[in-house]
């Protein structure tokens, strides 16, 4: 009965007849076309709050068609190909916010480095939509149970942001403020990700949970790393958890339980016991937060041992 | 109104339209070719999916305008006057589809597939056709179709080498 | 040759025929008819016929690949128009007051249409409780109340958020269960909200359970599922010089749907003309109209044909789904597990109109003990209005629902008497000639040997 109280609850808020928009097809907007990213940034700069970037548009274009936003304006960048390279430079792996979720599970350096992004980008959404997707959209979209978030968190990532006022570099968990809510402001446009170079090569996981296999948006997802230390201990270990929380979060208490501890099963599944303490769900009709709170549980623990094992591999490659 | 032109089935297409007007939209409408379905306008159904510069995607997420200067394959081009493609045969002879409204957007996801590889496992084929949505047959037929079109594409590749090497040996 | 090969000869060649799709472009010879028979033939239900198990070519196969298939979103005629429908928004109220003005003098908007100008303003396939658009009473929050015909669907969708309705809210009720009582909240007032009953009663039920040695309660509930077919529903109207109506339709029955479009719109069925399109999915969800009247009215203000695509939204909302069901099980059993007697209550979510819910009700009543020799059967069942969206006909028509029921309490008892859950069933199942709960004699009953084939195929370890 507690189910129905909620589903009364909810259409008496929603289904009030001013709340219910007509929906489905989108309005009118204007429409420009960056040619490169100067252009980009200069109407991202003229335009401000009036425009919304079109970059994949697998978020966006169904926004406009549920008319959650009414932009006047909408800037492709879709075009830009210099935002969609992915490359390793001085200071670490640079992924272009243009590439997509398809470029990142084809990209050699990634699948060799970080196959943790692989499965992140693989589990988002299907074929299609993968192939229109971008990790910029996904990152600055924010929701809380973005795909893409954990395992760049677990990575240490920071982002490059440009607009006509200069260009900013800031640690990706800056980025993040609330559901659908960045701290980027109008005329701001996420350029590249980046991935410390003191972490290439850092042995990572990404784990997620859905009410189904594909096209699941995800009840819990996390994304988890260390450094195999001598004597076989945890070094510089991160977890972060998404869906559980406003935005991604990591689980600094679990965090700080593993640092220094001897790798163990039981280590892995007690750090997945605290992290799931740290996780705030919330229960909602996908899913209660005792549920979640379980989830994370074993999902972290899951996400650990597959760390390891490519911690694993790699040793055996280095060696071989 | 934004001025867009692309390569629609080989053929250099054009229209003027809105600029919130959809890939979906503009195929459908301007361009007569209603093999692409409108089945939930927001990119989870897959019946609009079509191949844009070798890439499947759901073209009603797509501005018109991002497809200008674009190469684009919709399920009227599989086909040639003379046959039809292998998967279309394939689809036929295992009785694949029933409805049909999602059978465009599969073969075409299907197609993606198979110009990148050959000999797709079951999963693979799965993950290839996990964003068109089916309510009428449960998957099994397609999967086999699928698997029979890699096949029949196979023994066409190698027919077509051996041709070859017929050809510039001939006299 | 003798009359027996040649015979055999056009039985093998009808298969091969089956077998291969029609390359020629001629039309197909017709194939040679056997005289009636004068006998009638009783086919004994286990012998195969030669079709059976033969591998045949759909037909449509070729077209749905080449993409040619025409649905109705597929079709357009010279200067058609697009229709939406404005949506209530609200589980129950009474439509104080309708402005249309600012959508009415919309550029492009070329009609617009509410409940008071339909002819006949009710239909349904067993009732005719439902409006073509709410007037003035919304009973669900996906019932229609105005309608625009415009040039494009985007001014249509722009002219819909002009008109601006009054409402004022009425008590709605959500939980079917709530809905019996007598106090409840009038969904149809001043009928009663159990819009349709029906009661099995077979041997003696409290003699059944006095003779069990045990006896299992449990509630179970199935969930308000739709039908998602892939292709929304559609329809596109158009009137001729002669005063004909022709409506191109995703509609299942056409015959039904040309009678309730004769009467809502008060036109003589003679006058109607129903194409009924390929359709891309049914699955017992576009058994009878919706929006045809609509469309046909405004076909009539503009004097152009007009299309109405519902929206993958509208398919949740406003068309009607599968019935969520209430399921109150009491079965009395022997210690052996032999189900003794069986006491049904099914609470019926019928939505906000009846739609196909008196049929589901029958089949779910009939259906609900299950197939199985059980000698005292009371089985009530009721159909309940609720301000929900309306439920109806899905693949099924009530049957999946107390399967999921009374096969969960197989299993809860099988597992509680410590029997083999396989074993139970075949000490349960009907056999040949067992008769049903309401007394039909069954023949070509299979059920046991297709539960051993089963579990045999499978490799079902019996357990106790």
């Amino acid at each position: 009965m507690r189910n129905l109280h909620i589903l009364e609850v909810k259409l008496g808020r929603t289904h009030n007849p001013r709340d219910i928009r007509e929906k489905d097809r989108m309005k009118a907007f204007g429409y420009v076309s960056a040619k490169d990213l100067e252009h980009a940034i200069a109407l991202l700069g003229e335009h401000g709050a009036r425009a919304k970037i079109l970059a994949g548009g697998t978020d966006l274009l169904v926004e406009l068609k549920h008319a959650t936003h009414d932009p006047e304006v909408i800037v492709d960048v879709s075009r830009l190909r210099e935002l969609k390279t992915i490359a390793v430079a001085d200071d670490g792996l640079h992924i272009g916010a243009l590439a997509t979720h398809s470029d990142i599970m084809n990209s050699p350096v990634i699948r060799d480095m970080f196959p943790a992004l692989v499965a992140a980008a693989h589990s988002i959404g299907a074929m299609q939509t993968r192939n229109l997707g971008t990790l910029g959209g996904n990152l600055v979209t924010c929701v809380p149970s973005m795909d893409s978030g954990p395992a760049l968190i677990a990575l240490d990532a920071s982002v490059t942001v440009a607009s006509a006022e200069g260009w900013r570099r800031m640690p990706l968990a800056e980025l993040f403020v609330g559901p659908r809510k960045t701290s980027l402001k109008p005329g701001d446009l996420l350029v590249d990700i980046i991935i410390p170079k003191e972490n290439l090569g850092k042995p990572a996981a990404f784990e997620k949970f859905g009410l189904r296999k594909g096209q699941a948006l995800a009840l819990v997802n996390v994304g988890a790393s260390f450094w195999v230390g001598d004597n076989s201990v945890f070094v510089a270990p991160r977890i972060a958890l998404g869906a559980v929380a406003p935005t991604v979060i990591r689980a600094p208490k679990a965090e700080a339980f593993l640092d220094g501890c001897k790798i163990s099963a039981e280590a892995m599944a007690e750090a997945g016991r605290i992290a799931a303490l740290e996780a705030k769900p919330i229960s909602d009709f996908r899913a209660s937060a005792d549920y979640r709170r379980d989830l994370v549980a074993v999902l972290v623990k899951r996400a650990l041992a597959n760390a390891q094992a490519r911690a694993t591999t790699k040793e055996k490659e280095l060696v071989a | 109104m934004t001025d867009v032109t692309m390569i629609v089935n080989g053929q250099v297409r054009g229209a003027s339209v809105p600029p919130e007007t959809t890939l979906l939209q503009l195929l459908r409408d301007s361009f007569n070719l209603t093999g692409a379905k409108l089945g939930c306008d927001v990119g989870d159904c897959g019946t609009c999916t079509v191949i844009v510069d070798g890439q499947a995607v759901n073209s009603c997420l797509m501005l018109a305008g991002q497809a200008d200067g674009r190469q684009v394959l919709t399920i009227e081009g599989l086909a040639s006057r003379d046959r039809l493609h292998p998967i279309q045969t394939a689809f036929e002879n295992s009785g694949a589809l029933q409805c049909g409204f999602c059978g465009p957007g599969v073969l075409l996801s299907a197609k993606a597939l198979l110009d990148e590889n050959l000999h797709p496992s079951t999963q693979e084929i799965r993950d290839a056709l996990s964003g068109n949505l089916c309510r009428c047959t449960g998957y099994t037929k397609m999967i086999e179709a699928v698997q029979d079109a890699a096949r029949l594409l196979r023994e066409e590749s190698r027919s077509q080498l051996t041709h070859a090497r017929t050809e510039a040996t001939a006299p | 040759m003798n009359e027996h090969s040649r015979v055999l000869e056009r039985d093998e060649l009808e298969i091969a025929e089956l077998r291969s799709p029609d390359v020629d472009l001629r039309l197909p010879a017709v194939v040679p008819r056997e005289p009636f028979p004068i006998e009638p033939l009783t086919v004994d239900a286990r012998q195969q016929t030669r079709a059976v198990g033969q591998r045949a070519t759909r037909p449509d196969g070729r077209l749905h690949g080449l993409g040619q298939t025409k649905y109705i979103d597929d079709l357009s005629f010279p200067g058609m128009l697009y229709a939406r429908i404005k949506r209530a928004g609200i589980a129950s109220a009474r439509i104080k007051h309708i402005d249309t003005s600012a959508a009415e003098t919309m550029p492009g908007v070329m009609a617009v249409l509410i409940g008071k100008e339909i002819p006949t303003n009710s239909f349904g396939p067993t009732f005719q409780d439902q409006p073509v658009l709410a007037d003035p009473i919304v009973r669900h929050a996906g019932d229609g109340v105005a309608a625009v015909a415009a040039v494009t669907e985007q001014i249509a969708n722009e002219a819909l958020a002009k008109i601006v309705v009054e409402y004022e809210p009425l008590p709605a009720v959500l939980d079917p269960v709530a809905a019996m009582r007598e106090d409840s909240p009038q969904v149809h007032a001043p009928n009663s909200n159990i819009y349709a009953t029906k009661v099995v009663r077979k041997g003696n039920i409290e003699k059944g359970f006095a003779e069990s040695d045990r006896i299992f309660e449990a509630r179970f509930s199935t969930q308000m599922i739709e039908h998602v077919s892939l292709e929304p529903h559609a329809a596109i109207a158009d009137w001729d010089a002669n005063g004909r109506l022709t409506i191109w339709a995703t509609i299942g029955r056409i015959t039904l749907a040309r009678s309730d479009i004769a009467r809502t719109l008060k036109l003589p069925m003679s006058r109607i003309r129903i194409i009924g399109t390929i359709v891309g999915g049914n699955f017992g969800g576009k058994n009878e109209i919706s929006q045809e009247p609509t469309l046909a009215l405004l076909s009539k203000k503009t004097g152009r044909p007009v299309k109405g695509v519902f929206t993958r939204g509208e398919e949740f909302i406003a068309t009607t789904t599968r019935h969520p069901i209430i399921m109150d099980y009491k079965t009395g059993v022997s210690n052996k597990g032999r189900i003794l007697a069986r006491q049904i209550r099914l609470v019926l979510d019928g939505g906000a109109y009846c739609s196909w819910s008196a049929t589901t009700l029958g089949k779910a009543c009939i259906l609900s003990p299950g197939p199985y020799k059980i000698d005292n059967v009371l089985a009530e069942a009721f159909v309940v209005y609720t301000n929900k969206t309306m439920t109806g006909a899905m693949r099924g028509f009530g049957a999946p629902q107390v399967c999921f029921a009374y096969e969960s309490q197989m299993d809860d008892i099988a597992k509680a008497l410590g029997i083999d859950p396989l074993e139970i069933r075949l000490l349960n199942a009907f056999d040949e000639g067992s008769s049903s709960p309401t007394g039909q004699v069954l023949h070509s009953v299979v059920i046991k040997e297709s539960l051993r084939k089963a579990a045999d195929r499978f490799g079902w370890e019996p357990r106790s």
